[in-house]
């Protein structure tokens, strides 16, 4: 009787508490997302999220996904060059990053090589060149981790200001060449038979492209910025039955994987750019079940 | 009589190392079916396809409705909106998600810069006229990946037909098609050459279809070896010319 009571006392209290553990979480995370630089977190990751949902959803299907990891992985080029440089990293990375998309477009054009095997080469070797180049530099050692993982804690109203401009410049350019981008992701002759002037969009799809990989380095990092673009445009792909929708749905997953992210590296104190990653991939998984796209799925 | 929609003078184009199509001039006037015969490896989609400015040239002039074609492919927005083109094959992806009635859409629309919404219930009833037209309405909502090879082709001529143009141009369109949706597609390219005057330049293999069906042929083999009605064209002689003596042979013994 007397060990039951015992046992029973400290259930009570163990449930007492986790109750009370989670509450105390709860206010703290709560109190968390009063301050300001949460604030710029989440605001920062949603509109990552949103941009790379977007463009992700043109970028998957025209079998750029490599493209946009390439060029995540170049951007540490960029960085390394400005610090070599003594420049603000910030500033030579964009510039850098256009450039380099431009570049391997244009010579992913002019060979007969396998695309995949070219970008490999691309994307390894910049990473290397990065590195040593980082490695001149005593200082920053240390910061190599920001660089390959990101830190959206660090936003700044300037970066939040960049984002918000990207994002409306994306959503304008898409939604105005919408029907050219699907003519020509569909069959790129009868986009040409059209009118449609593929070199000019594909270069400005670019461009936007290499710019929101750029502009989303700091926060997210070079390693996981593709996952940005590509997973919330896989989900997409499983939950929707018409392009328009597949485009909405896509931003859509892409800003909610972002926030819930977040919210789950606030509560649980983990890294955010790989919660935000892991979140992404639980609601790609979750499509993958949804009763209607097993067949495209598996 | 009226100018002729497509003028091709002296058109030359190399692929690669090699003349594709060398030499060649011909004009297509308007409510004509025009179809282009010749042996595989003959330039045919070549011919189209610099036509189109899907290939660039070498030398040579193109015009479609009056308007040169550049060097560098491109013609007026408004020229382009009255050329339709089906290719010989219609090779996509096909995990991308469109359904019917935004396929076809995408032949109505103007491709510049446009607000996404732009056409509305106009685009809406040219499309459904358009799929209704091929017998095909039942299929709207269905993605253009779950169609059948001749679902397809109907689909593929509906978006020629959701604007009226002034140019159609084939490439072996009709290739897989059954023998009912075969004479089903010609019937339409016939009430569509004859009602609203329509120009066809179709590529072809079927020189019994060309015999019947097509008011004038252009028989090349890189170069244009005759021009003329298929009576005039389809002798024994040009096609022993194009496709060797042995297929004339064989032709007579069938």
């Amino acid at each position: 009787m007397a060990l039951n009571l015992f046992a029973i006392a400290i259930l009570a209290s163990l449930a007492n508490f986790s109750t009370m553990t989670i509450q105390s979480e709860f206010v703290r995370v709560i109190e968390l997302f009063q301050l300001p630089f949460m604030h710029r977190a989440l605001m920062g990751s949603v509109l990552t999220g949103f941009m790379g949902g977007l463009m992700g959803s043109f970028t998957i299907l025209r079998q750029l996904s490599f493209f946009s990891d390439t060029l995540g992985h170049s951007a540490l080029l960029g960085i390394s060059i400005g610090f070599l440089l003594g420049l603000d990293p910030g500033l030579v990375l964009l510039p850098f990053a256009v450039l380099f998309a431009l570049g391997v477009t244009y010579f992913l054009e002019r060979t007969r090589l396998w695309t995949d095997a070219l970008l490999n080469i691309v994307y390894s070797s910049s990473l290397a060149i990065g590195i040593i180049l980082l490695s001149f530099r005593d200082d920053y050692k240390g910061g190599i981790t920001h660089l390959l993982f990101g830190d959206i804690l660090a936003m700044q109203t300037t970066d939040l200001i960049f984002s918000g401009v990207l994002l409306v410049v994306c959503a304008i350019f898409i939604g105005l060449t919408l029907r050219s981008q699907i003519l020509l992701t569909l069959h790129e002759p009868m986009a040409i038979a059209r009118g449609v002037s593929v070199s000019a969009q594909r270069t400005a799809f670019i461009v936007l492209l290499s710019l929101v990989v750029g502009i989303s380095i700091k926060a997210i990092g070079v390693l996981l910025i593709s996952a940005f673009v590509v997973i919330p445009a896989c989900a997409a792909r499983l939950l929707s039955n018409t392009f328009v929708q597949y485009i909405l749905i896509s931003a859509g997953l892409g800003a909610l994987g972002a926030a819930i992210g977040m919210m789950v590296s606030a509560f649980f104190d983990l890294p955010s750019g790989p919660s935000i990653v892991t979140v992404q991939l639980v609601i790609f998984l979750l499509a993958m079940l949804a009763p209607n796209t097993r067949k495209l799925a598996l | 009589m009226s100018d002729p929609v497509l003028v091709v003078k002296g058109l030359t184009v190399y692929r690669e190392t090699h003349a594709a199509v060398q030499n060649v001039s011909f004009t297509v006037p308007a409510g004509m079916d025009t179809a282009i015969v010749g042996p595989n490896g003959a330039g045919k989609s070549t011919l189209i396809q610099t036509i189109l400015g899907i290939l660039p040239r070498r030398s040579g002039e193109v015009f479609v409705l009056g308007q040169p074609l550049s060097p560098k492919g491109k013609l007026p927005a408004a020229v382009r909106q009255q050329i339709a083109y089906l290719p010989q094959n219609f090779l996509f992806d096909r995990r991308i998600p469109i359904t019917v009635s935004e396929f076809v859409g995408l032949g109505w629309d103007r491709l510049g810069l446009q607000l996404p919404w732009t056409g509305g219930r106009t685009r809406r009833h040219a499309v459904q006229q358009a799929l209704t037209q091929v017998d095909a309405w039942h299929l709207s909502h269905k993605l253009v990946s779950a169609l059948s090879g001749g679902e397809l082709k109907r689909v593929l001529l509906a978006y020629c037909l959701v604007r009226p143009r002034r140019l159609l141009i084939l490439d072996e369109a009709p290739a897989g098609l059954d023998v009912r949706n075969e004479s089903e597609f010609y019937r339409l390219l016939h009430q569509l050459k004859k009602e609203q005057d329509w120009a066809i330049l179709q590529v072809s293999h079927d020189l019994d279809m060309v015999r019947r069906s097509c008011d004038r042929v252009l028989c090349i083999n890189r170069t244009l070896l005759c021009q003329g009605t298929p009576d005039h064209s389809l002798t024994p002689e040009n096609l022993s010319l194009a496709y060797g003596p042995e297929f004339v042979r064989y032709r007579h013994s069938c």
